[in-house]
């Protein structure tokens, strides 16, 4: 029935919202830096898995570890190029940075690609599964777990290694941190490079069910903001949880109230939510 | 106050600056000079708030979108001259700071700003779906002058002469509010503003006198532009590019400096303009690859804007951070 | 091709130049597209249509015969000036399209303008058009309120709204007499306002027929899923979907229907996002039957038409689309008039243009004719119905212009 398609739909299209989320919720949640770029890293990302595809014909068992490895080595770059200078100055420095950056990233992309949309084909991940009356592409079932399954992974790797308490360390307390012997820069360098991978991920991932242009980074830059301040900066489970929310309520308010009111309903429970509660709804106060 | 000998000198260049291109007798500098004071007002105004009070507002273009819309709509429903929907603008926008503003402000940092996008957009999606104030279409102004007070004049200068003078009264009320108790407080606030509540300084009350002066202007500005430019939409007058670059402009000039967003301005309209001219009709998008280096440079390396700069330049000492 | 771009600050000179005064034989004609955001990729292909164009008109090209100006060198009645076009990005925002706009008049000495594709922006640039007195011409904007402004400068060649509105009506009362049921009618549109602007016209003329639109639904062009809205059609089971989308949703909107496997009996897809070469590339084969509205078609091998898309197809790859069709027919409606007036001076220009009456065998594209009305629209611009069979859109209605058999209910994929 149409409810349960709905509730599928909602679930599969948050999962992958909550993968890219839950890379920019560990910048934001480490360091304090809104990366105004995340959107254009899954576009950058949606490009290399199209661009993999097409000229070196790997299939996606390929390109979206490449994706991945692309977009990890894009964050350390920019967290060492731009980010650690201006983390030093104003918050609105490290604002605008950022800002320049997906403006840079944008436009270079237009420039070397070109306007034109591009996609890859349809059957790549071939076939639409059916459960009873409710249907399912394939591709989208396989983003959907895949992202689910990574974003778990990633908050088993914060909360469970070693690797992982030495991060949350530095985004405690900096210099404390560095007098216990953990070296902040790479912690940090890490942390971005880990928020690229995941939006490398979810782009490669999103590039099979969706079109590929300069311009998508923009979409995705202000839904990932929303999901990351529902789910409580720095919560990786949050941004899982908000990113699903907001996939099911977009679902249902499409449908019973109407495709051009989806948003309002998503940035209305928003709003209402950081005045009721304001670190989100796993965050630390 | 006494005024530092390097901020009179700044703005005395600045000053030069805004009123030189007038003088060429160039209609499209005397456009590009216009379009300068008009995104300076924008920049001031939102400075009011996101520079002096420290609250980052990424959602102004809602007060902005306000003020046009107010304009052309008394043009389209009552058949009034665009300009006289200025005030109106004004009184909504009184009412949205205290509606949206005061609720907003137990947001600290991010969670303010992010606030703010969520505001600005959802006026965005609920005006491009509301069919009385044009929807998605948008609202035109008039065709041709009916009247002088149409304000429709095919040169540039009588809007920038306009445009100085609402900006010199908001630089005007900007500095005399700085000097006095608002300054203070504000300043306070931007330090600590869990310390400066705890030694008695009505914050919240700050806050939003700092926001309704901000949010007054910028709807102004709105309606201002809706005059010069004769045309509003959804976009135009609440999308998020209209926020950022008022931002983006305090931000490079200096932010919570008095004269931060006019340099901004008058470095980044131009800017705009030009490399659109240079390299726009290639089609390539390398203006704005331009623009987003030149942005991250001056991030990257004076984060205080171009006020920093200054300084360095007029004191040769680096300003605190 | 023949573009150029000006540095502004390196010709303070020229501003106090008069607006006649141009190089001596070359005539500059100012062009405003959308090179950058959205609607870039049809910014582009315009570019290039055009540059093909301006190549045509200062070479001799005489096996294009009956199309003007193409058989000799430059402009004849202006000693063999050549056209040269000034291009500028509109960026997709109306303010940068009226800064444009006035830097190509005043900067750039132009002496007519055309563009600029998103009637909103239209609606800014040309307003500055007329108030410096120099002619617009807009080949692909098609908003109504763009000739209800009582503007002496401003013509328009291409079709407009009310003209789809009443084409899809009565190519659907032809489907109804031919058995196909078409009583249920939905419009699915996107949220700017190319989509509501249109959407709106067939509604009205929908109305003028005491007919009433079943569904109406509005969406958001940037969205990332349209399953619900698909869900939507799916549960109130229309007869006809018109689409009113741009290239990524058109193509999303198939997708979608392939993944919940719906099939609406009539699918109409409003020329835009349906005509870009991208959709057939990227879901043409699971859209078979599609139908759409175009002005342009190839049409027989001994035809202006198809010489001038195998001269497209030569350049740029792919065949021409109808939005750069008219487009391009537009400007060479412009060249013409500047011909034909043998002056630069805009008032000789504009009266050129007022007189224009080209028949339409020395026309690039389907219209009947060019002849203006007193509001500046192209009284005898016109538009066929085209469906997607195999991978190519084919004319199917009316009857009298179709080369293919028209093929419902609506196939999709295989």
């Amino acid at each position: 029935m149409i409810l349960l398609q709905l509730v599928i739909d909602g679930l599969l299209l948050g999962a992958v919202y909550a993968l890219f989320s839950s890379g920019l919720t560990l910048i934001w949640g480490m360091m304090n830096v809104v990366n105004f770029a995340h959107g254009d890293f899954v576009m950058v990302a949606m490009y290399v898995a199209f661009f993999a595809f097409t000229l070196l014909k790997i299939g996606p068992a390929l390109f979206v570890p490449l994706a991945a490895v692309v977009l990890f080595l894009l964050g350390v770059a920019v967290y060492y190029g731009l980010v650690r200078h201006v983390m030093r100055g104003p918050m609105l420095a490290q604002i605008i940075s950022t800002f320049g950056l997906a403006l840079f990233l944008r436009y270079s992309a237009l420039w070397a690609f070109s306007a034109n949309f591009v996609s890859l084909p349809d059957n790549l991940v071939g076939g639409t599964f059916q459960f009873g009356e409710v249907r399912v592409s394939a591709a989208q079932l396989l983003a959907g777990i895949t992202a689910l399954v990574l974003t778990l992974g990633m908050h088993l790797l914060l909360t469970r290694t070693d690797l992982g308490s030495r991060m949350l360390a530095v985004s405690e307390d900096r210099s404390a941190a560095a007098l216990v012997g953990i070296r902040p820069d790479p912690m940090q360098a890490l942390a971005w490079g880990l928020g690229g991978a995941s939006a490398g991920v979810a782009g490669a991932l999103i590039a099979l069910f969706f079109y590929v242009s300069p311009e998508v980074g923009n979409s995705f830059t202000l839904l990932a903001f929303v999901t990351v301040c529902l789910g409580g900066f720095g919560s990786v489970p949050g941004a899982l949880l908000a990113g699903l929310a907001i996939g099911v309520i977009q679902s249902f308010s499409a449908y019973w109230i109407g495709p051009s009111t989806k948003d309002v309903v998503v940035f209305a429970l928003f709003v209402l939510l950081l005045w009721i509660r304001p670190q989100g709804l796993l965050g630390r106060a | 106050m006494r005024i530092a000998p390097g901020s009179l000198a700044a703005a005395v260049v600045l000053v030069l600056l805004a009123v030189v291109p007038a003088l060429t007798g160039n209609p499209f500098y005397q456009h590009i000079a216009a379009l300068v004071v008009l995104a300076a007002i924008s920049a001031s105004a939102w400075n009011v708030i996101g520079g002096y009070a420290g609250q980052v507002s990424f959602g102004h273009a809602v007060y902005f979108g306000t003020g046009a819309y107010a304009s052309l709509l008394v043009f389209d429903k009552l058949g009034l001259p665009p300009i006289a929907g200025a005030p109106l603008g004004v009184l909504a926008s009184f009412v949205l700071s205290i509606v949206i503003g005061l609720p907003s402000f137990r947001l600290r940092g991010h969670y303010f700003s992010m606030a703010t996008i969520a505001v600005a957009a959802l006026a965005q999606v609920l005006v491009t779906n509301w069919g009385f104030v044009g929807g998605a279409i948008g609202l035109m102004g008039p065709a041709s002058p009916r009247s002088i007070a149409d304000l429709l004049f095919r040169s540039a200068l009588p809007y920038y002469a306009m445009f100085l003078v609402v900006l010199a009264i908001l630089l005007a009320c900007t500095w005399l509010m700085q000097r006095g108790r608002t300054g203070f407080y504000l300043r306070a606030l931007g330090s600590g503003e869990q310390a400066a509540e705890s030694l008695g300084v009505p914050v919240r009350r700050y806050k939003l006198y700092a926001l309704l002066m901000s949010g007054a202007f910028t709807s102004l500005a709105g309606s201002l532009y809706a005059v010069f430019v004769g045309f509003i939409d959804p976009n135009s007058g609440f999308g998020i590019l209209v926020s950022v670059n008022m931002v983006v402009m305090s931000a490079l000039g200096g932010a919570g400096t008095l004269f931060g967003p006019l340099a901004g301005a008058i470095i980044l309209v131009p800017l705009e303009e030009i490399t659109n001219a240079w390299l726009g009709g290639s089609g390539t998008g390398s203006a704005y690859v331009a623009y987003g280096i030149v942005i991250m440079i001056i991030a990257r390396f004076a984060p205080g804007g171009l006020a920093q700069l200054w300084h360095l330049l007029a004191w040769g000492r680096r300003r605190a951070a | 091709m023949s573009m150029t771009r000006r540095g502004v600050l390196a010709l303070p000179a020229l501003a106090v130049l008069p607006a006649v005064a141009n190089a001596a034989g070359t005539v500059r004609i100012g062009y405003i597209e959308p090179l950058t955001g959205n609607a870039a990729a049809a910014g582009k292909s315009i570019q290039q249509g055009v540059g093909l164009l301006v190549d045509i008109i200062n070479t001799p090209h005489p096996d294009l015969a009956p199309l003007p100006l193409a058989a000799g060198a430059g402009l004849p009645k202006l000693g063999g000036a050549k056209v040269d076009v000034v291009w500028a990005d509109n960026q997709g925002n109306p303010s940068v399209g009226q800064s444009d706009a006035l830097r190509l008049i005043t900067q750039d000495q132009v002496v007519a303008l055309c563009g600029a594709y998103q009637s909103n922006i239209t609606l800014t640039a040309s307003a500055v058009a007329e108030r410096y007195g120099i002619p617009f011409l807009t080949g692909e904007s098609v908003a109504a309120n763009l000739t209800e402004r009582g503007y002496k400068w401003f013509f328009r060649t291409t079709p407009f709204g009310p003209d789809f509105g009443n084409l899809y009506l009565d190519f659907l009362a032809y489907a109804a007499k031919a058995g196909h049921k078409t009583d249920k009618i939905a419009i699915v549109h996107e949220d700017t306002d190319y989509g509501t602007s249109v959407a709106g016209s067939i509604t009205q003329a929908a109305s003028k027929r005491g007919i009433k639109i079943a569904q109406d639904i509005a969406y958001n062009a940037n969205g990332t899923d349209v399953s619900p809205q698909v869900l939507q059609l799916k549960n109130g089971q229309p007869d006809v979907v018109i689409f009113i989308s741009y290239t990524s949703d058109a193509i999303l909107y198939m997708k979608t229907f392939k993944t919940l496997g719906y099939r609406p009996p009539i699918v109409i897809g409003d020329d835009s996002g349906f005509s870009d070469p991208s959709f057939v590339a990227s879901v043409g084969d699971i859209a078979q039957g599609v139908l759409n509205r175009s002005a342009f078609v190839a049409g027989r091998p001994d035809s202006l038409t198809y010489k001038m898309n195998a001269l497209f197809k030569k350049t740029t790859g792919r065949d021409l689309d109808d939005t750069t069709a008219r487009s391009m027919q537009g400007f060479l409606v412009l060249c013409d008039a500047i011909n034909r007036a043998g002056s630069t001076k805009p008032d000789a220009i504009r009266e050129a243009l007022a007189a224009t009456d080209m028949p339409a065998n020395e026309l690039m594209i389907g219209y009947k004719g060019v002849k203006f009305n007193q509001q500046g629209q192209n009284v005898l611009a016109y538009s066929l119905m085209i469906q997607l069979q195999g991978k190519d859109y084919v004319p199917v209605w009316p009857l009298n212009a179709a080369t293919a058999k028209l093929e419902l209910p609506f196939k999709g994929w295989a």
